[in-house]
């Protein structure tokens, strides 16, 4: 195992895994308590299209899914705070129109193109030295703007008429919300993919929601839990050559699992129902 | 009307809602400091419109809505912060991983503005008032894990936090057993009293809150009384707003009457 820390390659896969496993499950955070659980599949989706496009025009396939995802959180926030719909609803429907998009677009293609394959499925073990610069730069953004904005972000999650009313721009950190979630899903195409981006922003988060009370504290498990398990994922990917991806996904499901055994959570109620 | 004290919240024949639905239609009220005032009407009267007003979360579509100096007829006022809300329950998820204090501290994000952090003042301000509320031995609890009772005590702590000058309550008591109700009304009147607070407390239970308050409003999508209680709750007035069923019995105690006693 030693041996494989000395690539190069080794190196800037694990430190990838790292930073999107850490970026990913911070804003995970807030995903899972603001209730946006289906957002980032949706947005995941919809920069795949972006990608796909990307690819068949010859544009920047990352600029193109950047604002496929942007566009699909917009509409979506935009249709929540009008109260036309219900936000699962939306969100379905753009969901798979965007998927439809992406499809036609390959279809659209006249040769078979891997690499956009690779953006479904991911390939953290192909990162390359530039695309580490992209997903760094991406991430101190992105963590920067989490760190400004902690406490709006942790209170609309909680309660967001409340914060609006006690005085704090509620929607337009909402929006910075939305488009954070965009931004962290566009950097994580490349290593973990469109379709399993989405359970590395959910798990982490609601593993750590299982074993705390604090916010605080739920924050530094569910980073922990994130970045562990994508390290630990592409570990188990290079020394069994399977693919990344579902290593990092699976192992941090079955922690979740676990964690729903041991969860407070879930012994307080059981001590609830056995007083009755 | 000769007050002498301050006028802080004044509606001018302002109206509410939408074009085609309007929620509060022509109101003229005005709200002095330190004032407790029941705010009652039927389910959909505008009630909550009314306090959504006062928050800065509704402009008002005709007329003007003056809170403390300022001319509130566009939204976000920097007034906000001011204002201290409990909102009806049910709006919050009861299994939110969140402590008792990591929830009153809220209470100081808005007047602590974008950027800055809470530091050791904001800490003290929001233990100061877990304890007005007598939840300091709480302080790191799970919210999710304390009594209905417990929990509206939390969230006027959070709502204290915010030093407001006025406290606006949307049926505090509902959900709550009959002690726990008791009991919330007693610290939102204890709190009047202590801070000088105004508190605009909404409440269907008028005979709870009858001997309290200074003034009642009663609405029904119309501003139909604010005065004290003994001068709105009169059966020619009660009438047009709740129906003939509501009577007041001898010992001034409003309640529905039974036709299936009477015929």
């Amino acid at each position: 195992m030693l041996d494989l820390l000395a690539y190069d390659f080794m190196q800037r896969s694990l430190l990838a895994a790292a930073m999107v496993g850490g970026l990913c499950s911070i804003i995970g955070v807030f995903v899972v308590l603001r209730g946006l659980a289906f957002v980032g599949a949706g947005t995941s989706h919809a920069a795949f299209a972006g990608v796909a496009l990307g690819y068949l025009m010859g544009w920047p396939p990352l600029l193109l899914a950047l604002v496929f995802g942007l566009a699909t959180v917009w509409i979506t926030g935009w249709v929540e705070e009008k109260g036309r719909m219900k936000l699962d609803v939306s969100i379905g429907i753009l969901y798979t129109t965007t998927m439809a998009l992406g499809i036609l677009f390959i279809g659209l293609m006249k040769t078979y193109n891997a690499e956009v394959y690779g953006y479904l499925f991911g390939s953290v073990l192909s990162v390359t030295p530039e695309e580490l610069r992209i997903i760094g730069a991406l991430s101190i953004l992105v963590l920067g703007l989490i760190l400004l904005f902690a406490k709006e972000l942790y209170f609309i999650a909680f309660d967001q008429e409340m914060a609006e009313a006690s005085g704090v721009p509620a929607r337009q950190i909402f929006f910075l919300l939305l488009t954070l979630v965009a931004l962290t899903v566009v950097v994580s195409l490349k290593t973990v993919g469109a379709i399993l981006v989405f359970a590395m922003i959910l798990i982490p988060a609601s593993t750590a929601y299982q074993l705390t009370h604090s916010l605080r504290t739920l924050t530094l498990y569910s980073a922990t839990i994130g970045i562990s398990t994508s390290v630990a994922g592409v570990l188990i990917s290079a020394i069994w050559d399977v693919p990344s991806g579902p290593a990092i996904v699976l192992l941090a499901t079955s922690i979740f699992f676990i964690s729903l055994f041991f969860s407070p959570k879930r012994v307080k109620r059981t001590g609830a129902a056995h007083a009755h | 009307m000769s007050d002498p004290r301050e006028p802080i919240i004044r509606f001018d024949h302002a109206s509410f809602g939408f074009p085609g639905l309007i929620a509060l239609s022509d109101i003229s009220l005005t709200i002095y400091e330190g004032e407790f005032l029941g705010v009652i009407g039927p389910n959909g009267s505008g009630k909550t419109t009314l306090c959504r007003a006062v928050l800065g979360l509704l402009a008002p579509v005709q007329g003007h809505l003056h809170i403390f100096d300022c001319a509130c007829d566009k939204l976000r006022c920097y007034h906000r912060a001011k204002i201290g809300y409990l909102p009806q329950k049910g709006v919050v998820d009861r299994n939110f991983p969140v402590t008792v204090l990591e929830t009153v501290m809220m209470g100081r994000y808005g007047a602590l503005g974008l950027f800055k952090r809470p530091g050791r003042t904001d800490h003290a301000i929001a233990l100061e008032a877990l304890t007005q509320v007598g939840m300091e031995a709480h302080k790191d609890d799970a919210l999710g894990l304390l009594s209905g009772g417990q929990q509206q005590r939390v969230f006027i702590a959070r709502a204290l936090a915010q030093q407001p000058k006025v406290l606006i309550l949307d049926e505090p008591t509902t959900g709550l057993d009959i002690t726990a109700q008791h009991n919330v009304i007693e610290l939102v009147q204890h709190l009047h009293d202590q801070l000088k607070l105004t508190v605009l407390l909404i409440t269907h239970d008028i005979n709870m809150i009858r001997s309290r308050v200074d003034r009642l409003v009663l609405l029904k999508t119309k501003l139909f009384a604010a005065a004290p209680p003994a001068d709105v709750l009169k059966p020619e007035i009660l009438h047009q707003v709740y129906g003939k069923e509501l009577v007041i019995t001898e010992n001034d105690l409003v309640i529905v009457e039974d036709y299936h006693h009477h015929h």
